[in-house]
């Protein structure tokens, strides 16, 4: 605030001291017609007024434009002499000019402020949303399993003698899975407390190898789903991206879990690498039967993501708003369409420049 | 063969008796501690052969112990630590820890970084140049010998750098190895802190000897933490 002010001063100040200087050179070298020397003060007054706020610089100037015209540049020099000729117009000339430059500014300066307010009001309630929708999608998600898991273990216990040996391979099958199902999701929701959503710095980021990244997701994945196959293309080159490394890992697994779980097919699932001037594009592609075109525009929004032919409880919606909201605060892209046989994810990361990267 | 004794440190009730049922079940003679106060009573008056740590303990902060431990044994230590934490799966490597698991883990995992873990420390009592035999996984022999390493029958070439790694990961087999003490011990002690040249170097070594770099066989990577071999065939 105080900066804020000072700097005005200093370019009101500025602007009639510079304005009086360039007014004396034409005077000096023979051009003493009045008007010029009006023109460069009115020139200087609108500036002023353009580059302040408020009215106060403005109307300063305004007043000692006027009194310095007449002092210095009107007969008799360095003389005031208020009965001059239309000295009222030029002077409520002047403090118009003055006026309205100021209002103008203001009002604009007050609209630029508001438009900045108002796009912060709505990534906040973005935010908000994404956030809402996430906490409904997992308590409802939470539930399914951990019902089949009280009820399968109690049924364990209470009717052990009476069970047979496969029935109780099955229940604890059952609650294995299930397990691990909500071990997955628990991940999922602890890799989203790694993004800090108030600092400019949203995610924590290091240069990695890209290679390292998605061996190592697919090796996690793998440890889960021992029958996945997945073709990897990627370039030959030594690629470097900056990033949260766990996050992305995350983004990999959602994506070809997915792909793996709801195509409906055993074919390979393929991950594209491709890397542009300013990103690098992650595509992975299944051959399965794609995406219902009505559920493709709110795919990774949450609950609306659920397919309504998988299985109940392993809905979708979680994991790809997950990954929407960490490839956001990437400052990537993420979007999801189809192809000619089944469905396709791709996003990018920005690559930073390699001066800017610190280890 | 007599049995080895393992001591888990772990302050979760129901995951030391988990652990305690499996590993008896394996022929390991089990000893459980709750606080780490209790722990190091027990490392001390019992010297068990192998330390199951858990990081996150009521008393005492894991990285204590192991500072602790290390001052005067090098009874192998296995940390268990939350999978969010790099840092402090680091942090406790470098002060001494042999390995982590990270939380949850299968029986077949503990089993197998427990015998990774024991085999070395049996190594390394023995580690003179009698006992330096080549290190196999699949396809791929490397001869410590010969500085000599073969996938199938061909001979790969690697640079003495990428050689040195290659070989400090294979003595290491089955073990988590951290970019730092890569660093100092293939660059020497006065090694650059910053680990790109390794991970450039790591990336060749992968175009070498793995068919697909992204989907690797033999050398995988521990994201934020370091690089593991797969664990050596012969026993």
């Amino acid at each position: 605030m105080k900066k804020a002010f000072f700097c005005d001063i200093t370019f009101t100040i500025f602007m009639m001291i510079a304005a009086t200087a360039i007014s004396f050179c034409f005077f000096q070298f023979g051009n003493k017609n009045v008007a010029n020397i009006t023109v460069i003060y009115t020139l200087a007054l609108i500036l002023t007024a353009l580059r302040t706020s408020g009215y106060l610089y403005g109307i300063v100037t305004a007043l000692f434009c006027v009194f310095a015209v007449n002092y210095f540049f009107s007969y008799p020099y360095f003389k005031f002499n208020f009965s001059l000729d239309g000295y009222p117009l030029t002077f409520i000339g002047m403090l118009t000019i003055a006026l309205i430059t100021s209002t103008a500014t203001t009002s604009l300066k007050q609209q630029r402020r508001a438009i900045a307010d108002r796009e912060k009001a709505l990534a906040e309630a973005d935010r908000e949303k994404l956030r809402a929708n996430l906490l409904r999608a997992v308590s409802h998600d939470l539930r399914t399993p951990l019902t089949s898991i009280i009820g399968s273990s109690s049924s364990y216990l209470e009717h052990y003698p009476e069970l047979s040996d496969a029935e109780r391979t099955e229940l604890l099958s059952n609650i294995k899975d299930d397990s691990q199902w909500l071990l997955n999701m628990v991940e999922n929701l602890l890799t989203v407390t790694r993004i800090n959503n108030d600092s400019t710095d949203k995610v924590k980021k290091s240069p990695e190898v890209v290679e390292e990244v998605v061996s190592e997701a697919i090796q996690r994945l793998k440890k889960r789903l021992s029958d996945i196959r997945i073709r990897v293309d990627m370039p030959d080159d030594f690629l470097m991206l900056s990033m949260d490394p766990t996050l992305i890992e995350q983004v990999l697994i959602n994506l070809l879990e997915n792909a793996f779980i709801h195509s409906g097919s055993t074919d390979p699932i393929d991950l594209f690498i491709r890397s542009k001037e300013d990103r690098i594009t992650f595509c992975v592609r299944d051959h399965g039967k794609g995406i219902k075109e009505s559920q493709l525009p709110y795919i990774f929004e949450g609950q609306q993501g659920r397919s309504e032919n998988a299985d109940s409880h392993k809905g979708i919606g979680i994991g790809l708003s997950i990954c929407k909201t960490i490839i956001q605060a990437h400052g990537g892209q993420i979007t999801a369409s189809n192809h000619a046989d089944g469905a396709e994810f791709t996003f990018t990361l920005p690559k930073e420049k390699e001066n800017s990267v610190n280890a | 063969m007599p049995k080895f004794t393992v001591l888990i440190i772990e302050d979760e009730k129901n995951i030391q008796t988990f652990m305690g049922k499996v590993l008896k079940k394996h022929e390991y003679r089990v000893l459980c501690a709750d606080t780490g106060a209790q722990g190091l009573e027990i490392i001390r008056s019992q010297c068990p052969d192998i330390i199951l740590l858990d990081l996150g303990l009521p008393d005492m902060d894991g990285g204590e112990i192991i500072r602790e431990v290390r001052t005067w044994t090098s009874t192998p230590i296995i940390v268990i630590s939350a999978r969010t934490a790099e840092h402090e799966k680091v942090s406790s490597l470098d002060l001494g820890a042999d390995d982590y698991i990270t939380k949850p883990f299968g029986t077949s995992e503990l089993l197998a970084r427990i015998r990774a873990s024991l085999r070395h420390s049996n190594r390394l009592l023995t580690d003179s140049s009698l006992y330096i035999r080549p290190y196999r996984h699949g396809d791929m022999i490397l001869d410590f010998s010969k500085r000599l390493l073969t996938i199938g029958n061909t001979v790969v070439h690697l640079t003495p750098i990428e050689y040195k790694i290659v070989a400090y990961l294979a003595q290491n087999s089955g073990k988590v190895i951290t970019y730092a003490s890569i660093l100092s011990n293939v660059w020497g002690p006065y090694a650059d802190d910053d680990n790109k040249i390794l991970r450039v170097n790591m990336a060749n070594i992968r175009r070498k000897i793995e068919e697909d770099p992204a989907q690797p066989k033999y050398i995988f990577t521990e994201v934020g933490v370091g690089y593991r071999m797969v664990e050596d065939e012969e026993e």
